[in-house]
């Protein structure tokens, strides 16, 4: 059994005098078989989490435990862990049999134990009959599968795995991303993976760690993340295109917005009181042209806008929406107070520059605390205050 | 290249005109001729010598010293001096004398069990320092890496005297500039010990040098597998980051060895008389070809000769390596 633990892990570094925190306090329980993304922009520790994991890295503070060992302060080779790198890292001067049985060379295997579990690492990343190619003869999806033989042979208690798809192209990506939880499958053992792609963390794992500068920010499983994010920086990294943020204050009986007012019930909520300063969230997806109001259970009032911005992307087409008289904004600002993302059908006959009524589904209204960015509802219309949607399903997965 | 100035006379149509023409329409032309020519000048410094060698070494000894090796030459009626030095003479046997007059395959063992020596245990400390320096970050390494070249900044000359007093073994060693004893060392004069400990100590620090370059260039990942794969630092050193340098080990490798091989200043010292039991080198065995009354020069080039080509033998195995080596340092991947 391997179960990942990490207890107020924290790493330091000294970068010429400043004291650089890339990871700060992280505590994570990983059960064992599971398949755990830490996702994060470039820069959140995600991988100097992973390499305290491997033992590359020795944490400044914290306990590190695999199993019901405590391994803080051992090297790699004695922590039963197997890791494949994002450059993939075969070594070049030996052949693909050499570089699968290394590790297990090092540890003086029997010769045939050797060849029988070569053979079937080989067997299950399907690379039979390549065992004696050198590396640099072999495509990047063939490293690739040499590097993840590499790790499944020995067996490993815990497997990490750090970008391993990201230096492969889109199609292969895809490709490998099904070989991968083909293999979680057939092995049942703990993985850990590392990747700044939130699709591929969809996609992959039974929960997600969102990580950012060195702080976890939210570990669930892949919907909750998308759909209950616990703070302003999940819900803006989880999802592609990103929500859409408005900030607001609380009145009486609706939210105020720059643009426009959402019309909801403030006491029937826990954490708002009038007056609160929230920022709004709302998916593409979530918001509707005005003729379809009829079909969204909870609606807000219509939203006149104008179309700036057309993107098709076959199955659908992202419109960026302009609100009052709101210019193009380029800011890098996480709240675009005059702009909204919204996702429309492919067959709409919307133009550039023309004029559209939009509603916003209240059921998937987020809001979060603007000074401290963390989730307070995740939806305007709570079961008892709902007068036409009394009982009917919240659309949330657990 | 050169042509007969006369021709110029004639404007349009002269060799060195035309030449001169065809090179401006094709620059390369001019290129190649400069080329051949750099070449020549340096084929015929480097070998020149080792034919003036063979050239002696064959002359039989009675007639080194009488005549000149420029014979005149007489081509039908002009009678001139041929330019290239000529054996008065063909002695092959010089050859033998050479092993038979001194027991020169023993100086000859000196050499290569020196060089050996102290090759690997250059290779193996340079090793361990080029991975520190190229591999790991830490407080004054770029001051600490200047110290280790700051060595190699003295003439070896500077360490001749400190050094022979400590392997004479006669008095102890002490605290400088006080008369505070700290040991006595052993008496190493005329053992291996006097010549690898200085010779490894002198050619260290451009190994360092030349294996920090290669090791800081392999990628740190690939140290990473090889750790997460169950060596040690020291294992995926030797296993992994070494064999990936293999040029550069080579180039340290091949420098240490021939530097070693030909030494003579230090080992004429710490060997107290050329003789092949006290660790003399080659060199030294060439050097009692020459005794007080005459100097066999005949034998001295056949023992230069002999004594090269183990040398010679090397280079020409690890050349491919030892270019690729001098000339990849700082740009791979």
């Amino acid at each position: 059994m391997a179960r990942v633990q990490l207890e107020h892990v924290t790493k330091r570094y000294d970068d010429q005098g400043d004291v650089v925190t890339a990871v700060d306090d992280m505590n994570l329980d990983i059960a064992h078989g599971e398949f755990i993304c830490f996702v994060g922009p470039s820069g959140c520790g995600k991988s100097t989490t992973m390499e305290t994991i491997a033992g590359l890295t020795i944490p400044t503070e914290g306990e590190i435990y695999i199993g019901d060992r405590e391994v803080t302060n051992l090297p790699p080779k004695d922590r039963g862990i197997a890791m494949v790198f994002q450059n993939i890292a075969l070594f070049p001067h030996m052949d693909v049999y050499d570089n699968i049985s290394f590790g297990l060379r090092l540890r003086d295997y029997p010769q045939d134990e050797i060849d029988r579990r070569v053979e079937r690492a080989a067997d299950i990343v399907q690379l039979e009959g390549m065992l004696n190619r050198m590396p640099e003869e072999m495509s990047g999806g063939q490293r690739q599968r040499v590097a993840i033989a590499r790790a499944i042979v020995r067996e490993p208690d815990v497997f990490l795995m750090d970008e391993p798809l990201a230096n492969l192209d889109a199609k292969l990506k895809v490709h490998m991303r099904t070989e991968l939880q083909r293999l979680h499958k057939e092995l049942d053992t703990t993985i850990i993976y590392v990747t700044h792609d939130q699709e591929e963390a969809m996609t992959l794992s039974d929960r997600i760690a969102v990580l950012d500068s060195g702080q976890l920010q939210q570990i669930d499983p892949p919907l909750t993340c998308y759909n209950e994010p616990d703070n302003l920086f999940v819900a803006g990294f989880i999802g592609s295109p990103s929500m859409n943020f408005v900030e607001g204050q609380v009145t009486e009986n609706a939210l105020e917005t720059p643009n426009f007012d959402l019309e909801f019930n403030p006491s029937s909520i826990e954490g708002v009181g009038v007056g609160d300063s929230v920022t709004l969230g709302i998916r593409p997806e979530d918001i509707y042209p005005g003729e379809l109001k009829s079909e969204v259970p909870d609606p807000s009032g219509m939203i006149t806008a104008k179309a700036d911005i057309l993107e098709p992307m076959g199955d659908e087409i992202f419109a960026y929406l302009l609100l009052g008289e709101g210019e193009t904004s380029m800011s890098q600002e996480l709240a675009t107070n005059d702009q909204l993302l919204m996702s429309i059908d492919p067959d709409s006959d919307l133009e550039e520059d023309d004029e559209i009524g939009v509603v916003i589904d209240r059921r998937n209204v987020h809001l979060f605390d603007s000074a401290s960015g963390e989730a307070i509802v995740h939806d305007l219309i709570p079961y008892e205050a709902g007068s036409t949607a009394a009982g009917s399903e919240v659309e949330t997965d657990d | 290249m050169a042509t007969p100035t006369d021709t110029q006379e004639q404007p349009s149509d002269g060799p060195l005109q035309r030449w001169t023409q065809s090179a401006i329409q094709d620059p390369e032309k001019v290129y190649r001729a400069l080329f051949y020519a750099a070449m020549v000048f340096f084929l015929v410094t480097t070998l020149f010598p080792f034919y003036w060698l063979v050239v002696l070494a064959v002359t039989p000894e009675g007639r080194l010293l009488s005549g000149s090796f420029l014979p005149t030459v007489d081509l039908f009626g002009v009678s001139g001096t041929f330019p290239l030095p000529v054996p008065k003479g063909f002695n092959p046997g010089a050859f033998v004398t050479v092993f038979e007059q001194v027991p020169f395959h023993l100086y000859m063992l000196n050499s290569f069990a020196l060089a050996v020596t102290t090759t690997v245990i250059v290779l193996f400390v340079a090793s361990l320092a080029g991975y520190v320096f190229g591999r790991l970050r830490f407080p004054g390494r770029a001051l600490l890496m200047l110290g280790i070249l700051a060595i190699s900044y003295f003439p070896p000359a500077a360490f001749v005297i400190p050094l022979f007093q400590a392997f004479a073994g006669n008095a102890p060693i002490t605290v400088p500039f006080t008369s505070i004893p700290l040991f006595t060392p052993p008496r190493l004069l005329n053992t291996p010990g006097s010549m690898v400990l200085p010779f490894s100590a002198l050619f260290m620090p451009l190994s360092i040098f030349i294996l920090t370059t290669f090791y800081g260039q392999i990628p740190d990942g690939l140290e990473d597998a090889a750790r997460v794969e169950g060596t040690t630092r020291l294992g995926a050193l030797f296993r992994v980051i070494m064999p990936l340098s293999a040029p550069g080990v080579a180039t340290a490798a091949v420098l240490t060895f021939i530097a070693v091989y030909n030494e003579y200043f230090f080992s004429s010292i710490m060997a107290t008389s050329p003789e092949a039991a006290k660790w003399s080198p080659i060199v030294g065995g060439i050097l009692s070809y020459q005794t007080q009354y005459t100097t066999q020069f005949n034998l001295m080039a056949a023992a230069s000769i002999v004594g090269v080509l183990p040398v010679v033998i090397l280079v020409i195995v690890a050349q491919e390596r030892i270019v690729s080596g001098l000339t990849s340092g700082a740009l791979k991947e």
